[in-house]
């Protein structure tokens, strides 16, 4: 009766009344920022006295935030085609192959997810220092790559685990070259691995903060340093406006994943 | 492979001994995960022993000074406390989603997804406003004639408890969603029958089925609170570190690596053995966040 939602009595409005709070604790933030961003007052006040477009203008009037912006997504973008490239090459080799200290090695790829990220963060930095990529575009992809890959293998594998390889053998059997199979038969099917896996890749490396912090230098900054090293100053309304847009391309990617499960699922 | 011949009529001899096969898909990423994630930690922890001279100088340092004990002390108090709390309120909350009816259960797992990937800056951001002295949070309690006068809510553990607290629920009610929902509901009709009423239902049945995804929760956010770097530096103000930011501090301001080296290692031995604690008695689970 426990598990039955209409018999548990008056229990359930207590359950139901925790949720929505909790739900609402959730969401507080996110509409608050939203609700800001477009607020007259500077200083942040709610309700605002105003509504106003001026934050969304100075954060595009100011060439730093752009630049910050384009910087973020240029690393992004080649970070998820290296994580997705990487993944399938190391995916198809843990998932098929049998070698020894397969699962060690397995267990070995997964760890930067688990390793707190200050250290990864303090590590790459001292070791970039020496060999001369601090501050650099290749630097940045490398660490984000670091903290990329594994939700990339992760994706991948699972998909490729769940894939009858005896489909792939009868491509070839039917005349198909190896390579040929691979391309036009498993990966179509794995298709929904690899686009999680450049969902991940993605986000990770586009809200990606504390490694950014330590790899930044003066001339190139990604988005959510340079909102790091605003709020460090002052709570600026600019903020919010910027805070808004990296939301808004949550909620597309989210839409976006939706939809592709969906059509995937067909 | 056997189907393969089989089918095709052609018997290939089976090599004798197997050899390996598939190894070089990973040489890759083995390469690059050596070269950029082992080598630069490896170089960090080495260090601690090495600078400024050999031997334990640092660690006696860390662990002889009240300054770095009271931040060790911050650091487990806090994610101690985001645990708590994360679990007294994820339970309910994923009990709620595992019986609810469907609309409702997928608009609030919505929300939690959503929580979850919105960026963790814009986020920690919103609660510095909120819970500012002049921030909403306080108005409200204001308002309601709860207090008279504003509380110090940011700027101290309180604020980075609430902050922490806010990012780890999802964390922990997505895996305790899962437990519940595997849990077999004619167990719970068993024990009504048997005369256990609501309240023997839940402390003798319920809770103790569900006590290994709670655990196993409990013990991904704690090990997640403890390295946490952003939230506490933002929401917790310059005097009350914690160890994440510590880290960081003595590499970025002090510029000392052995004394930085050594404050990762403990933060790094401590996460991986409880890490180790989990994968013995939980089975693996995936965790994430920063």
């Amino acid at each position: 009766m426990l598990l039955n939602f209409d018999r548990l009595g008056w229990w359930k409005y207590i359950l139901l009344g925790i949720t929505l709070l909790t739900a609402a604790f959730l969401l507080l933030p996110i509409v608050f920022i939203a609700a800001l961003s477009f607020g007259s007052s500077q200083w942040l006040i709610f309700p605002p006295p105003g509504w106003t477009f001026q934050w969304y203008g100075e954060l595009f009037a100011d060439p730093r935030w752009l630049e910050s912006a384009l910087t973020s997504f240029k690393i992004a973008v080649i970070v998820t085609i290296l994580s997705v490239l990487l993944g399938l090459v190391t995916s198809f080799g843990l998932v098929r192959g049998s070698f020894m200290f397969r699962d060690a090695l397995k267990a070995l790829f997964l760890t930067p997810m688990i390793l707190p990220v200050v250290v990864l963060a303090v590590a790459l930095y001292a070791f970039f220092l020496r060999i001369g990529l601090g501050g650099t575009l290749t630097g940045f992809v490398i660490s984000h790559l670091v903290l990329a890959l594994p939700f990339s293998i992760l994706s991948i594998s699972s998909a490729l685990e769940g894939f009858d390889k005896s489909i792939e053998d009868a491509a070839v059997l039917c005349g198909a070259t190896p390579l040929e199979a691979k391309i036009r038969v498993t990966l179509p099917a794995i298709s929904h691995g690899l686009f999680s896996a450049a969902v991940f890749s993605f986000l990770t490396s586009w809200d990606e903060v504390v490694v950014a912090i330590f790899m930044s230098s003066p001339t190139l900054q990604t988005l959510p340093v340079k909102v790091w090293a605003t709020l460090r100053q002052d709570l600026t309304p600019v903020v919010a406006a910027a805070s808004t847009l990296l939301i808004l391309l949550t909620i597309i990617l989210m839409a976006l994943v939706a939809v592709v499960r969906k059509v995937l699922k067909q | 492979m056997s189907t393969f011949s089989d089918a095709s009529g052609v018997v290939a001899p089976l090599p004798k001994i197997r050899r390996p096969t598939g190894f070089s898909g990973v040489v890759p990423a083995l390469a690059f995960v050596g070269i950029f994630f082992v080598v630069p930690v490896a170089i960090l922890l080495l260090r601690s022993v090495l600078e400024p001279v050999p031997g334990l100088g640092n660690y006696a340092q860390l662990i002889g000074s009240s300054t770095y004990l009271k931040i060790f002390a911050n650091t487990f108090i806090v994610s101690g406390l985001v645990t708590v709390i994360s679990l007294a309120i994820g339970f309910p909350v994923a009990w709620a989603l595992a019986i609810m009816p469907g609309r409702l259960t997928s608009v609030i797992f919505a929300i939690l997804l959503l929580s979850m990937w919105t960026n963790l800056l814009a986020r920690t951001y919103a609660w510095m406003v909120l819970l500012q002295r002049t921030g909403l949070i306080n108005k409200m309690l204001m308002g309601m004639g709860l207090i008279d006068q504003p509380l110090a809510l940011v700027n101290n553990l309180t604020g980075v408890t609430i902050g922490m607290t806010y990012i780890m629920l999802p964390f922990i009610i997505l895996p305790l969603y899962g437990v519940i929902k595997k849990i077999d509901p004619s167990t719970l009709q068993a024990a009504a029958l048997c005369g256990a009423n609501r309240w023997q239902c839940l402390t003798r049945v319920l809770l103790p089925l569900a006590m290994p995804g709670m655990a196993a929760g409990a013990l991904m956010v704690f090990v997640m609170s403890l390295g946490y770097f952003v939230t506490p530096s933002l929401l917790g103000g310059t005097a009350n570190m914690m160890l994440a930011e510590l880290i960081a501090q003595f590499v970025q301001s002090l510029v000392n690596w052995g004394m930085g080296g050594a404050a990762a290692l403990v933060l790094l031995v401590v996460t991986l053995s409880l890490y180790a604690v989990q994968l013995r008695f939980f089975g693996n689970q995936n965790p994430g966040g920063r």
